[in-house]
């Protein structure tokens, strides 16, 4: 055991603890404000508290829900032994709360380019590099059309070609995301792959998705770093720079390039980045 | 014009259909100025917008010395605008050469009567987070005190201001909060990139490439992030990049 880790790992646990705590406050304010206003709108003529009731109440749902990714990433991450199984992530309690064991937080740029993922487990990291690599899937639809999409079985296949193929090799058989929408866009998707059909209703999976978006992406307690748990393709993004200088070519053409012989050779993009950052000369 | 098209033509305006994208707050605070005198019968209108204590209060008059009138009654504290904002009483129309509004607003009732107004009463703008502004309305001596219908029909313009109002607010913020993020984001893309650029170019290790990288802005008083981007897409200082 590595009491150094283990400091460190209790000391994430309270930084979401006291998340955990702030959210809750913020719900149970949102929740007074609620009630008051559900007083107010019985009077006749005063119908617009109703509709003030509602927004807080909406405001309240989504701290709650923070509240309560924040306390399974606490729990996990005070019960986690260092050295003993993987690190525990954020990523892995929002899965849980979509009713599965893979999800997949993608954030993008104002273009609809993908600037950092995170995921819960190998399988969503998996398919979620498809979707990098590839240029297509459920996130990137979900995204730029700014609404929910969901496809299981063959259909997965006709709607991404490339995408859905690969995804089946992978043995997964269903997948669901739903926009990141704010008031004035979208920042991104989350996606869920084999999620239990009992538990994984749209509307759970939209409500998990507001929570991440308004309380743990966005807004003054915001962590879009998730405790570490984003990966922002560090490895990849470096590489793509040093084929970029090699080459003479843009860095877009060079990470275009990268993407192509990872998808030709079978081989993840970490693998072709590191090569290509050892000097390898087989890209040049 | 009718005045129910008249009226639909306000509601169409104030829901900001008649803008590109979300609504802005100012445009909107005109459309309900300018469209009030005509269709609630009175002789002018000013909508005063303080949503928080902590941002200064935005005015809008259907013509300019009530606009000056509004927006000085912000700093005097005074007005029918200013209590039904701060205290949140009903709304009454006020007799400006009355006693009790003599007393209570000192600099606003002798201004308001030196402009030709007799009366004066103030609607809230009610959104969903609660009160964030006031529609003031002010009638000459000739006209009549205005009726329970024409009160309720400008409450309803000034309910449905408000949520426009906070749409409005919402989406500058979300977009402000997005655009933040997008650049942190995209900031660290581009500082790899540019460690694997620089790591090529000079046959140096990506952590020593960081190092550099990190020094010369510095020494420059330039941010990483912008150095960075200088070197990925090819003007940075030769000196950097050893060219």
């Amino acid at each position: 055991m590595n009491p150094q880790g283990h400091e460190e790992a209790l000391g994430l646990a309270a930084v979401a603890l006291g998340r955990a705590a702030r959210a809750l406050e913020r719900a149970e304010r949102a929740e007074a404000a609620a009630d008051h206003h559900e007083l107010l709108a019985a009077k006749p003529g005063r119908e617009f508290h109703a509709r003030i009731a509602a927004t807080h109440r909406r405001s309240a749902a989504c701290h709650r829900s923070s509240a309560s990714l924040q306390e399974a990433f606490a729990r996990r991450t005070a019960e986690w032994t260092p050295g003993q199984g993987a690190e525990p992530r954020f990523m892995t309690g929002v899965a849980e709360a979509c009713g599965t064991d893979s999800a997949a937080l993608t954030l993008v740029d104002s273009g609809r380019n993908q600037l950092a993922v995170a995921v819960s487990d190998e399988q969503s990291r998996a398919a979620q590099e498809l979707e990098y690599v590839l240029g297509e899937g459920p996130s990137r639809d979900a995204a730029s059309a700014h609404r929910p999409v969901h496809a299981s079985g063959p259909a997965i296949e006709t709607r991404w070609p490339g995408y859905g193929r690969a995804l089946a090799s992978l043995g997964i058989t269903s997948v669901a995301a739903v926009p990141l929408g704010t008031a004035a866009g979208c920042i991104g998707a989350l996606a869920v792959f084999d999620p239990r059909p009992v538990l994984a209703e749209p509307a759970d999976l939209a409500a998990v998705a507001e929570a991440l978006t308004r309380i743990v992406l966005l807004g003054p307690d915001a962590d879009p770093d998730l405790y570490g748990g984003t990966d922002h393709r560090a490895t990849v993004q470096q590489a793509a720079g040093m084929l970029s200088a090699r080459l003479g070519c843009p860095v877009d053409d060079a990470l275009a390039l990268i993407k192509a012989r990872a998808f030709a050779g079978e081989l993840s993009l970490d693998a072709v980045s590191l090569r290509i950052l050892r000097g390898d000369p087989e890209l040049d | 014009m009718t005045p129910e098209q008249r009226l639909a033509d306000v509601f169409v305006a104030l829901a900001g259909c008649t803008t590109d994208g979300p609504p802005d707050v100012a445009g909107t605070l005109e459309v309900l100025a300018h469209g009030s005198p005509s269709l609630l019968g009175v002789g002018a209108a000013a909508v005063v917008f303080a949503p928080d204590e902590y941002e200064a209060a935005q005015v809008a008059g259907s013509d300019p010395s009530v606009s000056r009138l509004e927006h000085d009654a912000v700093g005097w504290r005074e007005g029918p605008g200013n209590d039904c904002r701060r205290t949140r009483t009903p709304p009454t129309q006020a007799a400006l050469d009355g006693r009790s509004a003599r007393q209570r607003w000192p600099h606003y009732a002798p201004r308001a009567l030196g402009l030709g107004y007799a009366r004066v009463v103030a609607l809230p703008l009610r959104g969903h987070t609660g009160i964030s502004g006031a529609l003031v309305l002010f009638s000459h001596a000739r006209q009549s005190v205005l009726t329970p219908g024409t009160l309720t029909l400008g409450q309803s313009m000034a309910d449905f201001t408000a949520v426009t109002l906070e749409r409005a607010r919402e989406a500058d913020r979300s977009r402000t909060l997005a655009a933040q993020l997008e650049l942190a984001l995209s900031s660290r893309i581009v500082i790899e990139q540019a460690k694997g650029v620089l790591a090529a170019r000079l046959e140096m290790t990506v952590d020593d490439a960081f190092a550099l990288l990190r020094t010369h802005a510095r020494s420059r008083q330039r941010l990483v992030s912008v150095v960075a981007r200088e070197v990925v897409e090819g003007h940075a200082d030769p000196g950097l990049t050893g060219e």
